[in-house]
């Protein structure tokens, strides 16, 4: 299974929007995808869930490395539009208080 | 209800003569906490070998997503293994690792992930057992309980769909015990997985039980909720659940023979 | 009589015992081989991180006393051709007799023993350590396949650091006959040298290696065997230690004395 994903950057603010199902052998890809915008010092990144059906541990942890990335710049990463159970795993995991997660990425573009 | 993610049946097998299976049969549901309770050497814990494929049967079948890992090949059951958690009795550990290799194993010889982001995932099992902090100490520093929590976090280092233990409270002191079955209970709806647990301690069984499986003899002798189990008029079923030891049968005669034979 | 029926009846079953228990070690080491060959080409890699660590372990970790014995032997050999040779005032070709003694006997087998004695029971220690404690299952249920994991890599080790051993315990066995000669028998370096180098060929020295690479693999393989027949608990493992050693130290003899009577003949 592979995922989807497309980015568009726009001034300093970049969406990556991923689109699948986010497990063990597919969340390399996001990763890669990351790392571009990581490399690139984007200053804000947000990372656009609301097409991701599931999302597993690997999933999380990319997410958390992107985060750690984009701080060593000063930069930010944001998730939108999490689903219910993708939401849970965030929960369970309490990175609900680590990441700044938005309804969706018009909210994460004005906010935060 | 679900179709059974694990089906079970007409399980035989033997150890020489001994029969220690005599025909199971039993469906495990997606999402369920099935426990699998008897008396020690009535074969819950061979049943339960024989389910994640470290035993052969003699005959009977185990089906687990479809697939009959006593007959499958072993591309095929390695497949199937990659999606459970087994949690051992001891912990079964590997002492020559720390413990944040343990949980990393799966990880690193299974998956594509980077070694950065496994790091991350290793922490973060470990912190949902409450071991944050010590991932470089070796499984021999640890106390039970903590042994027990660290191998826990490597039965769902990938993230399994089912999760099977064998005796999770035995050799522990009770509040400890208890704490281990709070946490599974916790991974359970967290984590969303079909957890098959054996154990001979109600307390156990009262905490984290959806359904209830009692053994005797190599045979199932109830199957039903906790509330059945409690209503329950089997006598055996009476018997373990009021703990009446079994009756003393000494035959004199027999007795003397047995000891001058 | 019925005593004598029942040693012969202990005996013949220990026998066929003994049968049994090589059928399946073959059956191990064709499971290794399996794995090494065909499994890197299904996917499989092999875990050349474990196998360097096995390499240093079974290998570096036993340069001092492989070093240390073979002098030894080199200096024994030496003064016990000395004494016969000395009668015909030819204590030159002692040279010839430790030289083509260590490189085609004694250097492989006694590299072969120690390895046996500090390697192979470590093997079936770990081995029967981790079986006992459950470890073993723990890697089945987690997809990983205890030969892939645990044998392959200490065999591949075993196969490349006992014919290493057996170059340095070679050339230090020679080594210590030189010393003897320099010293004790007043023989000149260079011609003690030329004596030397004129006495040994190639196929000495090679078949000495092609013995050392299958005794490697019969001590990897007879540990990594006995630490998967362990049963009941620690003691069970110092058994299994105890058995690994003499019977890999019993099958590289044996299979030394097969080696030697075909080199015999042929070479």
């Amino acid at each position: 299974m592979s995922l989807k994903i497309s980015n568009s950057v726009k001034g300093k603010t970049a969406v990556l929007k991923i689109d699948g199902e986010v497990d063990m052998f597919s969340s390399p890809q996001a990763r890669n995808a990351i790392m571009e915008l990581v490399k690139q010092r984007v200053p804000k990144v947000i990372v656009d869930l609301s097409e991701v059906s599931y999302m597993d541990s690997s999933g999380v942890a990319t997410l958390i490395e992107g985060l750690q990335l984009c701080h060593k710049y000063n930069g930010k990463l944001v998730v939108a539009g999490l689903r219910a159970n993708v939401r849970e795993v965030f929960e369970l995991t309490r990175l609900d208080k680590i990441f700044q997660i938005f309804q969706d990425v018009e909210a994460a573009k004005t906010n935060g | 209800m679900n179709a059974p993610i694990i089906k079970i049946r007409d399980l035989h097998t033997s150890y020489g003569k001994r029969k220690i299976l005599k025909g199971i049969n039993l469906d495990i549901y997606p999402y369920e906490t099935l426990v699998i309770l008897g008396r020690s050497g009535c074969g819950k814990s061979t049943l339960l070998r024989h389910i994640v494929g470290l035993n052969v049967p003699d005959a009977g079948q185990v089906i687990i997503k479809d697939v009959d890992i006593t007959q499958a090949s072993e591309a095929k059951r390695d497949e199937i293994l990659k999606r459970m958690g087994m949690l051992f009795q001891n912990g079964a550990l590997f002492n020559s690792m720390t413990i944040g290799e343990n949980v990393a194993l799966p990880l690193m010889e299974h998956t594509p992930q980077d070694k950065s982001i496994i790091k991350i995932m290793m922490r973060m099992k470990l912190s949902l057992v409450g071991l944050s902090g010590f991932e470089d100490f070796a499984p021999s520093q640890l106390s039970g309980g903590m042994k027990k929590r660290a191998a826990l976090a490597r039965a769902i280092a990938m993230d399994p769909d089912i999760l099977f233990c064998d005796e999770p409270s035995a050799g522990l002191d009770p509040i400890v015990a208890a704490g281990i079955d709070q946490l599974i209970l916790k991974l359970k709806t967290a984590l969303r997985m079909t957890i098959v647990a054996v154990t001979h301690e109600m307390a156990s069984v009262y905490m984290i039980a959806d359904r209830v499986c009692l053994m005797h003899d190599g045979e199932i002798k109830f199957l039903g909720s906790q509330e059945e189990l409690k209503k329950s008029a089997d006598p055996y079923v009476m018997q373990f659940l009021e703990r009446r030891p079994d009756a003393d049968r000494l035959d004199p005669e027999n007795y003397y023979e047995e000891l001058v034979a | 009589m019925a005593d004598m029926k029942a040693t012969f009846g202990q005996s013949g079953r220990q026998l066929a015992f003994f049968f049994v228990h090589i059928a399946r070690m073959v059956r191990l080491a064709g499971h290794s081989f399996v794995w090494i060959f065909v499994a890197p080409f299904k996917g499989k890699k092999l875990r050349w991180g474990a196998t360097f660590v096995q390499m240093v372990r079974i290998g570096v970790e036993s340069v001092p006393i492989v070093g240390v014995i073979s002098f030894c032997v080199g200096l024994i050999i030496a003064m016990q051709a000395a004494y016969q040779l000395e009668k015909f005032g030819a204590t030159i070709y002692v040279a010839d007799l430790v030289s083509v003694t260590m490189c085609r006997e004694l250097g492989p087998l006694i590299t072969a023993i120690i390895v046996s004695g500090r390697s192979g029971s470590a093997i079936a220690a770990e081995i029967g350590t981790m079986k006992v404690s459950e470890e073993i299952d723990a890697l089945q249920t987690m997809a990983l396949n205890p030969i892939g994991f645990l044998v392959v890599p200490r065999l591949l080790a075993m196969m490349i650091v006992v014919p290493c051993l057996t170059v340095l315990s070679d050339f230090v066995g020679i080594a210590g006959g030189f010393v003897l000669a320099l010293t004790n028998l007043k023989l000149a370096f260079v011609a003690y040298f030329n004596q030397t180098a004129e006495a040994l060929y190639a196929k000495d020295f090679i078949t000495g290696l092609i013995k050392s690479f299958f005794f490697a693999i019969i001590i990897a393989q007879v540990g990594a065997y006995q630490g998967f027949n362990v049963t009941g608990g620690a003691e069970g493992v110092g058994k299994s230690t105890t058995t690994a050693v003499v019977v890999s130290i019993f099958l590289v003899i044996f299979a030394d004395l097969l080696f030697t009577m075909l080199f015999y003949s042929t070479l």
